[in-house]
């Protein structure tokens, strides 16, 4: 696909500089640069709302920031236009990932609200610091020409085209690229579910940021070339409907989409200049088709155009059999080989909800290569525990070492990537993506990459594309699941969605995986082939912590057993002595507490 | 010191207004999950009602708020019918009904603008005004602020005590919960979004005879009253209202030393310095 790509971009450019010469009325010439800045402005939104699912009201914060840096530095500074407008572009990556990393506490509608707010208040600076921004006046900037127009025989509107079309190509491209690559993969995984991208190891932070700053940067740029059609930058560019326009292009086109935004842009410029003959009512009408639109194409004029090649263009990487890497598991011999220092040491960890103490005093370790089950009646705490190990919730006391580290109260992410990975209760899958891009957005840690290299598509990033593409069909094959491979992951039936979502963990190439509840629901046949998963990871190596109520297939593939009851630790013990221990049948059958004398309350908890 | 008196009485008035339309904005959030982008344009519309009732029909101003409530009401049962109801279950509805509210607020305020004209007009409410010691007060503004608490009240009468207020809550809480147990989710979802829709209503024909009428008054106001509902919390009444009012009062007292522009932009920096420490608004619950 990347060559593909490239050749269709080499096309296009082609294209940009061939256009500008048939187009030789101005008037015609600053409407396909005014569809051109729509079109980048919604890509910019896009970025946010359609690949990182942040719904943005404030895009315009940077689009005007763009325009008014290029137009003052050259007022102010002299600068040439030309010159200033690559620097203007910085102002609105540094404000993008300012809100990026706002965005950290603010989802959805308020970071919706934010935005907004955001873009007001710079709308209000620009209007009312009249010494500097000459307030609703606005500031004028001279006409630039191109230091090339004369050369290549254009007027100074056509090579101004051709520069506009060229950066929109520019930034398309660029985003496809970036799409196809772990940082597009981690954008998506944080737009579907933000805590299973951080189980898997992706800093969902960073992303973020990277995402919002790289979008107002976008928009910055938008802002930018929109300077020399207009020539006077007013606090306008700031306003609500720069904004609206831009993320209604985006939901017109089709969010989430790479074409999507440049069709929805270019209407939103085209259309209502189009319907000027209609003159009064032409806003009416345009009103009017959003409407038919929105109810008749749910997902966007993009939903029109049924290519699957379009849908599944971001999970094609070859996947030559040389790139197979070796197993990265240790040999299976390490196990119970005598007793050296654990995987994991669980020391005397807490917590309390509000009043609720879910968890007290809990202590056990995990031998390298051992599988430990992790039993209890319902409420017992054992998720608590999970999510305590896992980073999702700290611990008030108590400490958690893994592999000779703490990793108490660090963020998934991290431990994720020092090779303690989990699974979640509920099926937690990137639903709407096929299971090989699942899987693929997976692999994540199997190799850090750079901006630059993703964006460049150098050649040690192919090959470390190629390797993890391999790396995740080997984990299909693994869990059964190559024949799925291109099928959407939430077309999967119960028992492979459950199969998947450990095919996701492994993916991320644990030392140690957490599995919580993996056999909940399933039925008779769909177990067996988890127990015989869990069976192959076993003889591979691979440690594993296991929760789940299916107390059959618990015994038969632990090592060992902990039994929790009222977040404590009941009993400990090969599954034999376990099952024999009288503490644990009474907490499971129900009658009297032993220790307290409190009457049992958890007798219709007992599994099924 | 009278001064401050004065604007923090006139702040009132105009914060009644913002809370009321806020109001609206964030019943329809908690109950729908959507953002009503054309809520501004019904408090506009309950102005611009108001205008047409005097200057046309010759009404007196008390008839125009029945009349406001009448034509919103059902301007809003048929934005609902054509750009809500059906879209708000769809996976991506929030932003659907974002998209066709914002076509339906582009149609009505053109519409306005093409019946009425950009020009501001005035509205006679009621005459005379009282003092309070160092303070005076329009007989306008303390109808404003008496109609707008009953109103308030009445809504949360409505809220807690009856049948429809416990649907509405019901749904609130979860649309397929309250689906299994029988409540009409479309049919309480349209009287909802009606109900919120003729509360603006009231709001813009109560507030024109104070701020004149003019079509960009939804456009204006609705910015702000998002500001409200993100403040006091999405979904919160008690946040709407406290945070409508407040808001009002400190635009108020802010104007006295400050031009209205650079007000704003103080208030907005304040909201998202807010936001960052306390993201859940001053009234919503933690996340």
């Amino acid at each position: 696909m990347p060559l593909g790509a490239s050749k269709i971009a080499a096309g296009c450019a082609l294209a940009a500089l061939a256009l500008p010469y048939a187009i030789t009325s101005p008037y015609y010439s600053g409407l396909l640069v005014y569809a051109a800045v729509l079109a980048m402005l919604a890509t910019s939104v896009n970025m946010v709302y359609g690949y990182l699912g942040f719904v943005t009201f404030g895009q315009a914060a940077f689009f005007g920031l763009g325009a008014y840096t290029a137009g003052l530095l050259t007022v102010k500074l002299g600068i040439s236009y030309w010159v200033a407008a690559p620097l203007a572009m910085l102002p609105g990556a540094a404000l993008g990932a300012l809100v990026g990393f706002a965005s950290l506490r603010l989802g959805g509608a308020y970071f919706a609200i934010a935005s907004l707010t955001a873009a007001e208040v710079l709308r209000l600076l620009a209007a009312n610091w009249v010494d500097f921004t000459r307030g609703p006046l606005g500031v004028l900037v001279p006409a630039a020409p191109l230091p090339f127009q004369e050369l290549l025989g254009l007027s100074m509107a056509q090579a101004y085209l051709a520069v506009v079309l060229l950066a929109l190509l520019a930034v398309v491209f660029a985003l496809h690229r970036l799409m196809a690559s772990p940082y597009g993969r981690a954008w998506l995984a944080i737009r579907e579910s933000q805590n299973l991208a951080e189980s898997l190891g992706i800093e969902t932070t960073r992303f973020r940021v990277v995402n919002v700053a790289l979008a107002g940067a976008v928009a910055a740029l938008a802002g930018v070339l929109l300077v020399p059609k207009i020539f006077v930058i007013t606090p306008d560019l700031f306003g609500p409907t720069f904004s609206a326009t831009g993320l209604l292009a985006v939901i017109l086109g089709g969010r989430g989409t790479l074409l999507g935004p440049l069709v929805g842009g270019a209407i939103f410029a085209v259309l209502p200049e189009v319907l000027r003959f209609v003159d009064e009512i032409r806003i009416a009408i345009f009103a009017v088709l959003l409407l038919v639109v929105v109810r008749t194409l749910p997902g966007g004029l993009m939903s029109l155009v049924k290519n699957r090649r379009t849908a599944r263009a971001y999970d094609q990487v070859d996947a030559p059999e040389a790139a197979l890497a070796p197993p990265q598991t240790p040999a299976p011999d390490v196990r119970r080989a005598g007793n050296p220092a654990p995987l994991l040491e669980v020391s005397n960890i807490s917590k309390a909800f509000r009043g609720l103490q879910a968890m007290r005093g809990l202590s056990f370790t995990l031998a390298q290569g051992e599988v430990l089950g992790l039993i209890g009646p319902n409420g017992a705490g054992k998720t608590t525990c999970l999510n305590l190990i896992s980073g999702f919730i700290t611990p008030d006391e108590g400490s958690v070492r893994f592999a000779g580290n703490d990793i108490g109260g660090s963020r998934p992410s991290v431990i994720a990537r020092s090779g303690l990975v989990r699974t979640f209760q509920q099926t937690t899958l990137f639903a709407d993506l096929t299971v090989r891009h699942n899987v693929l957005i997976a692999t994540h840690l199997a190799a850090t990459e750079w901006f630059a290299s993703a964006l460049l598509a150098t050649s040690s990033y192919a090959k470390r594309e190629a390797h993890r593409a391999a790396l995740a069909a080997k984990v299909l094959a693994t869990a059964g699941l190559a024949h799925r491979a291109d099928d959407k992951a939430g077309s999967l039936p119960y028992g492979e969605q459950r199969l998947l979502a450990i095919a996701l963990a492994l993916a991320a190439q644990p030392r140690l995986l957490l599995l919580d509840e993996p056999a909940a629901g399933l039925n008779h046949t769909e177990a067996m082939q988890l127990v015989a998963l869990l069976h192959k990871l076993r003889d591979q190596g691979l440690s594993i912590l296991i929760i789940d109520h299916n107390l059959k297939m618990m015994m038969a593939v632990s090592d060992r057993i902990v039994v929790l009851h009222h977040g404590e630790k009941l009993a400990e013990g090969p599954p034999a002595e376990v099952r024999a221990h009288p503490e644990v049948i009474q907490a499971y059958l129900g009658g009297r507490k032993v220790e307290s004398g409190e009457p049992a309350t958890e007798a219709r908890h007992a599994p099924a | 010191m009278d001064m401050l008196a004065q604007q923090i009485v006139n702040g009132l008035s105009a914060g009644m207004a913002y809370a009321l339309v806020a109001l609206g904005l964030t019943l329809i959030f908690g109950i729908l999950h959507v953002i009503n982008f054309a809520h501004g344009e019904f408090f506009m519309l309950g102005g611009f009602v108001a205008v047409l009732a005097a200057k046309w029909l010759g009404l007196p101003y008390l008839f125009s708020l029945p009349l406001a409530v009448a034509v919103v009401g059902a301007a809003a049962w048929g934005v609902d019918r054509i750009a809500v109801r059906s879209l708000v279950q769809r996976r991506d509805g929030l932003s659907d009904v974002l998209l066709s509210t914002y076509a339906f607020s582009l149609l009505l305020y053109h519409g306005t603008l093409g019946i009425w004209g950009p020009a501001p007009a005035r509205v006679e409410g009621f005459e005379g005004s009282f003092d309070l010691g160092p303070v005076t007060l329009t007989n306008q503004r303390l109808f404003i602020l008496a109609f707008g608490a009953a109103l308030i009240a009445g809504l949360q009468v409505m809220l807690t005590r009856t049948r429809f207020g416990r649907q509405m809550r019901a749904m609130a809480q979860s649309r397929f919960a309250a689906q299994v147990v029988g409540i009409d989710v479309a049919g309480i979802g349209t009287r909802a979004y009606v109900l919120a829709a003729a509360v603006a209503a009231l709001a813009g024909a109560m507030l024109a005879p104070v701020i004149l009428f003019s079509p960009l008054m939804g456009s204006n106001t609705v910015i702000k009253a998002f500001v409200v509902v993100v403040l006091g919390g999405m979904g919160s009444v008690a946040g709407a209202v406290v945070c409508g009012i407040g808001l009002g009062v400190l635009e108020a007292l802010m104007s006295l030393y400050l031009s209205e522009g650079i007000a704003s932009a103080v208030i907005y920096s304040l909201l998202i310095a807010m936001l960052l420490v306390r993201p859940q608004g001053l009234f919503g619950k933690a996340a």
